[in-house]
Order: C-alpha cells, then sequence, then structure tokens
C-alpha cells in the first residue's frame, strides 16, 4: 500500500525533465493513472474478497450436486426450484418479513435517543453516544444470549411475572419464536440506528428551527416540516444498514427462532453443512441479495419521494 | 497524553472528540496486541494433535492417558453432527482424529480424506472388543481397519418421570399431542430421521425406497407441530429438560446420565419399539501432521481410566471389554448397558450405511419439514 502512494506522490510534477521510468512518467502524464494507482490497494482489495467470491458463487450456482462432487454443467435448474419449492420463498418471505418489523422496530426506538442526544444534551455528548452504543461493546453472540437468558423458561421476565404473581406457569411462546428473532434484532442492531440519525440530527441547522417557528409553526409542524425530512437520510441510511444483514442472519434464529422462527440463514447454511448441497444454497445466497437489492432500492426510491413531498 | 491527564480532562469536560477518539484507538490497538505477545510463551500447544469431535468428548477426563504422555491436552475443535464435521473437512479443514458413527464410515472412507489405522501401533489393542471393529466397511486390509471403535450407545427419549406420565416405554410418547410444545429433538436426521423409521415401522433394510421416505416424512411432520426446539446441542436439550421446560427428548446416553447425576428426575427410556443404536469410533485424516499423537489420542480413548468415565458418567458403551470389569452387572443394568455389547446393539434397531444421495435426500427432506412443510 504504502509503496503505491509513495511512488505517486514523489513524482514530481514541477520537474517533468527529471530522467524517470515508465511508470513514473505515466503516472506524472495521466491523471487517471495517478487516481487508479491511489486506489490500487482498495481496488485490488475489493476484487479478490469481494469480486472473486461472487463470481465463485454464480458459477457454483449453475451447477448441481451429485453426491460427494459437482456436475458441472451449467444449469439453471436451481433457480427454477427456488421457485417451484415452497419452501425457499416462504423463508425468504419469513426472514424479509422479521427483518422489515425489526428494522422498523429499531428505528422508531431509536430516533427519540438519537433526538435527545443531538438536540437536549449540550454538553458531554460524545459520552452519550457511548452510553447508547455500550451493548455493541459486547460480542453479537453474547448479546443474543443475553437475550436467551431474559426470555427463557426460567429466565427474567418469566421469573419475574411469577414472583409478582400475574403468572402461574412461564410463557413459552418468549423463546423459540418469531418474536424472540425480532426482539433480539431490534437491540443487537440499535447503535446502527442511533449513529447516522444522530450524526443527520446533529447536522441539521438549528436557524431553520428558529425561522419555522417565527413563521408560525407548532413543535409538531415544525417537527414534520423541518427536522423530520432533514434527517430522513439518516433514517434511510439506519434502515438500510439494520435491514440488510439481518435479513440473512443466521446466529440469532439458530439460537432463539425455534422451529417457526428459522429463517433463510439457516437454511443457506445447513445447504453447505448437513445437506450437502452447496450449489443450492450458492443460489439462494444470490437470490437473496438480489432481492434484497430490489427491496432496498424502492425504499430508498420511495423515501425519497417522501422527502420531496414533505418538504 | 498520559492516563491521569485524560481522566482529568474527561473529567473537566475538556476533552476532544478527536482525543477520546484517539485513546479508544490507543485502547483497542492495545486489547489486540496483548494476547499476540503471549502466544509465544505457550507454544506447547501447537505441538499437540488436533482432535476434531462431538460436543461433549472434548474434556480432559477422557485424555488422561495423553496428557501424562505429552503434558497438555489434544487441541479440539468441536462438531454438532457428522455430516457438517465431514463437509468441513471436505473443504478444507485438516485434522489429525476425527470421530464418525459406524453410519457414516463408508461415506468418511470414500471421501478419501482418511487413512487406515494400523491397530499394532496401539498399546490397548488386545482388549477392544472384536465385535465393534468388524463393522461393515471398516476392514482396510493387511490387518488394517479405518475407523477403531471408540464408543458405542443408543438414541432413545430422556424423560422427566416426575412431570410426565409414562404407561409404557414407547416412541408414542414424542408424539404426545398432550405434551405438545413440551418435547424435544435432535436436529440431525442422522438420528431423528432413524427414529422416524422406527416409529413408522419402517424396518432399516427399506429405509431407501420411496415409500419409506414417504411413510417416515409423514410420521416427522405429525410430530414437527409438537416439538419445541430441534438441536445439535446436547446442552440445550438437557439444561430445558432440567428446567422442566420439556418433558420429553429425543437424546443420547450422556444426557441422562448427566441429569441423574445432578439429582433431576429422569429416565432413559427402553422403548418398546426398540431404541437406534450405533457404533462411533476414530479415524485418522490423511493429512494428519502428526501421526505419533494421533495414535497416542486413539490410545488414550481406548484406556481403561477413559473407559470408566465413559461408562460411570456418559452412560455409553466403551470398547475396551476390561472398562466393564469395573463395574458389577447391576451398575451395568442400572446404566442399560451390558458387558456383551451385541445385547444392546441387537435389542435396539442397529444404524445401517446409506449412500451419499440417500443423505443429501433425507437431509433436504427434513429440513424441509423442520421448516414446516
Amino acid at each position: 500500500m504504502s509503496d503505491q502512494s509513495l511512488s505517486a506522490s514523489t513524482s514530481d510534477p514541477d520537474s517533468p525533465a527529471r530522467r524517470a521510468g515508465w511508470f513514473e512518467r505515466l503516472i506524472y502524464r495521466s491523471e487517471a493513472a495517478r487516481g487508479f494507482s491511489l486506489l490500487a490497494p482498495t481496488l485490488i482489495f475489493l476484487l479478490t474478497v469481494i469480486l472473486v467470491p461472487f463470481a465463485i458463487l454464480i458459477i457454483m450456482s449453475l451447477w448441481t450436486a451429485v453426491g460427494f462432487d459437482f456436475d458441472t454443467t451449467p444449469t439453471i435448474k436451481n433457480y427454477q426450484q427456488v421457485f417451484e419449492r415452497p419452501i425457499y420463498l416462504a423463508l425468504l418471505g419469513r426472514s424479509i418479513y422479521i427483518s422489515a418489523i425489526a428494522t422498523v422496530a429499531t428505528v422508531v426506538l431509536c430516533y427519540p435517543m438519537a433526538y435527545y442526544v443531538a438536540f437536549h444534551v449540550h454538553r458531554n455528548k460524545m459520552m452519550w453516544i457511548v452510553l447508547m452504543t455500550l451493548p455493541f461493546w459486547t460480542s453479537y453472540l453474547l448479546r443474543v444470549f443475553a437475550w436467551k437468558v431474559v426470555l427463557g423458561y426460567e429466565g427474567v421476565i418469566n421469573s419475574a411475572l411469577i414472583n409478582v404473581g400475574l403468572i402461574d406457569e412461564p410463557l413459552g411462546f418468549l423463546l423459540y419464536s418469531q418474536e424472540a428473532v425480532i426482539i433480539t434484532l431490534a437491540h443487537a442492531w440499535a447503535a446502527f440506528a442511533i449513529l447516522p440519525i444522530y450524526v443527520s440530527l446533529e447536522k441539521i441547522d438549528r436557524s431553520l428551527l428558529e425561522a419555522a417557528t417565527d413563521l408560525g409553526d407548532g413543535p409538531a409542524m415544525r417537527f414534520i416540516r423541518i427536522t423530520l425530512p432533514l434527517s430522513l437520510p439518516g433514517v434511510i441510511a439506519a434502515s438500510l444498514l439494520i435491514f440488510i444483514p439481518t435479513t440473512g442472519d443466521y446466529i440469532t434464529p439458530a439460537l432463539l427462532g425455534g422451529p417457526d422462527g428459522a429463517m433463510i440463514g439457516n437454511l443457506i447454511q445447513k445447504m453447505f453443512g448437513p445437506i450437502n448441497n452447496w450449489p443450492m444454497g450458492a443460489t439462494l445466497s444470490i437470490v437473496l441479495m438480489i432481492i434484497i437489492a430490489l427491496i432496498c432500492l424502492v425504499y430508498v426510491f420511495i423515501m425519497l419521494l417522501v422527502r420531496r413531498k414533505i418538504s | 497524553m498520559d492516563v491521569l491527564d485524560q481522566l482529568g480532562s474527561m473529567r473537566e469536560g475538556k476533552m476532544s472528540r478527536r482525543a477520546f477518539t484517539k485513546s479508544l484507538l490507543a485502547a483497542g490497538v492495545a486489547v489486540t496486541a496483548v494476547p499476540m505477545g503471549g502466544r509465544k510463551a505457550m507454544a506447547a500447544a501447537e505441538d499437540q494433535a488436533t482432535y476434531f469431535t462431538w460436543g461433549g468428548y472434548d474434556i480432559p477426563e477422557l485424555f488422561g492417558e495423553y496428557q501424562e504422555k505429552h503434558g497438555e491436552l489434544p487441541n479440539f475443535s468441536v462438531f454438532g453432527s457428522s455430516e457438517e464435521a465431514l463437509t468441513k473437512m471436505r473443504g478444507g479443514f485438516v485434522v489429525d482424529v476425527s470421530h464418525p458413527c459406524n453410519q457414516a464410515l463408508p461415506r468418511w472412507k470414500a471421501s478419501e480424506l482418511f487413512q487406515p489405522v494400523d491397530p499394532t501401533r496401539l498399546s490397548h489393542w488386545g482388549d477392544v472388543m472384536p465385535e465393534l471393529v468388524s463393522l461393515e466397511g471398516n476392514d482396510a486390509g493387511d490387518g488394517k481397519l479405518w475407523m477403531v471403535p471408540f464408543d458405542w450407545g443408543q438414541t432413545s427419549i430422556t424423560y422427566r418421570t416426575d412431570l410426565i406420565d409414562v404407561e409404557e416405554e414407547s416412541w408414542d410418547m414424542l408424539w404426545n399431542e398432550e405434551y405438545k410444545g413440551k418435547l424435544g429433538s435432535l436436529a440431525a436426521g442422522a438420528d431423528a430421521w432413524w427414529i422416524g423409521a422406527i416409529k413408522a415401522g419402517v424396518s432399516f433394510e427399506e429405509i431407501d425406497t420411496p415409500e419409506a421416505f414417504e411413510k417416515i416424512a409423514a410420521v416427522m411432520r405429525e410430530q414437527r407441530p409438537l416439538i419445541r426446539t430441534y438441536t445439535d446441542d446436547t446442552t440445550t436439550l438437557e439444561q430445558a429438560l432440567a428446567s422442566g421446560e420439556l418433558v420429553a427428548a429425543m437424546t443420547w446416553n450422556s444426557s441422562a446420565a448427566l441429569l441423574k447425576a445432578e439429582g433431576v428426575e429422569v429416565k432413559f427410556a427402553d422403548p418398546k419399539e426398540g431404541a437406534l443404536t450405533w457404533v462411533c469410533g476414530v479415524m485418522i485424516h490423511k493429512d494428519a501432521s502428526k501421526v505419533d499423537r494421533a495414535y497416542d489420542v486413539i490410545d488414550s480413548l481406548l484406556s481403561v481410566e477413559t473407559g470408566k468415565f465413559m461408562i460411570g458418567d456418559y452412560g455409553y458403551g466403551h470398547s475396551n471389554a476390561k472398562s466393564f470389569d469395573e463395574f458389577t452387572a447391576e451398575e451395568l443394568a442400572e446404566l442399560g448397558l451390558s458387558k456383551t455389547p451385541a445385547d444392546i446393539l441387537q435389542a435396539g434397531h442397529f444404524q445401517t450405511p446409506q449412500t451419499q444421495e440417500w443423505e443429501t435426500k433425507m437431509s433436504s427432506m427434513f429440513e424441509e419439514i423442520k421448516a414446516g412443510f
């Protein structure tokens, strides 16, 4: 990395006549070459860790599994199966549903927190932000397990309710259900919502709010007409940051989902594990990726329309 | 900038965001660097063989002999189902010793990832029960074998005697509507599907027929709404049984034995249809880098000391005939074991190897059923 950037910066533009290798001459003459050589480490990284594996995934999805081996004649049979066998679309649908609810819940719960820090905290803002992201200091797995303890059969909620005398027998639906997955996801990803929303709220020019008040808007109207539209970029970013990774989440449904809470990520893992059908796993990953991309595009488009409408 | 200075400035509210981020970065770097420094001091672990095994077998009690000889335990890596293990190794994970069961043996062998074991290099070989060695597909020629038998046992039902009324022990207990949402099951088809076959009355010779698939799928679908959770993690089942969250679950011998030792009122059932029985053993990876130590791992597993723990604490059968001499006939009967493995293995339904196609078809079908289709 340092090699590249050094050679780019040492070619002094004031003395072009200096004898130089072909590389330095190229660097000197072409702005594009300069740019690319500066970008090279990033580009190489992207190529090797994202594009190449993605290409492998696409190629593998066109194969079929035969026992231990792959039949490498290209076929779209796997893709047809995704639409023919009900389990795949049903699990995809369930994953999107769970993750959409978790996203909405997270954003709605985190917005007020971010709002409070942005507008009503004047000293030690950084401390507040750090405190809010405190759960993120532990590992994701630990947070999921903590929820298992809270929601469990003899967990915090059940024992509290029994001690208070509200229920006689522990509530079974708390754990191993879709609700458990949604609650856990909403908590585990909270920091991803707080930070972008806080940043976009913090950036809002306070004089706009004063102007709105001067022109006769009450607090509610002021929020709807100024604060909300201006913070929408943060909301959009937060939603995407949560929705995209949670749709394919694997560990939360595996530990807390039970039979009804399984998501597409679990099936993909099983395709690469016990079911031993890697091509189908690759196909499902790609279909999941495409569906998420489409949903995100539609979402961003709608949000932009909404923003234009209300501002 | 020293620490005291930072604390002071934080107290006075003077600390800038940049300064704070800087100190966070420093702390992060420090924390990451700490284990790197310490690593060199304990290099010994890297000299040990790696044992890739089921969860619960990664404990010092099974490696007394090995520890005595090498001063350290082997390195462990744990799997939840043998299909998962095979897939991982086919993906390039190299270990020294792994731990499949007789039902998977021919397929593990066919993966060409393992080397034949020379039993003459094992000091406890003379005590190993011959009937456990002569498994289908285990002969590697030249007096060598693929899998050295280590443990054997049953897949049956562990149930809470105080929470469930049982007139007659039967697989119907796991299909009982009355206990809907309070039943648990192992998630791997390698156990559950075979139990389905026993429940559906399909004989294991016919398990690879379309009719068998239909019949078994039907009983598994019937059971699915009653099951609270399917898991490969036996601890999850044990904890749930201990708390009363589950009243009965499909488990191996060890869950019942461990729960009993904890004082939980459980019993490992002997279902009237017969339990599922199996023999597991150890295989050596073809690219094992520490073959000598791999043999030491196997020797340690075969030792009487280990056998005593396996029988007494885990409730499994052991492959060393001498291990059984440590127990009286009554003690063994209490544990549901016998000195003659055939008594137990043939009384139940002994698992038989199947083709890879069958495994894949079965697993994907069982996954669909678990997901509700």
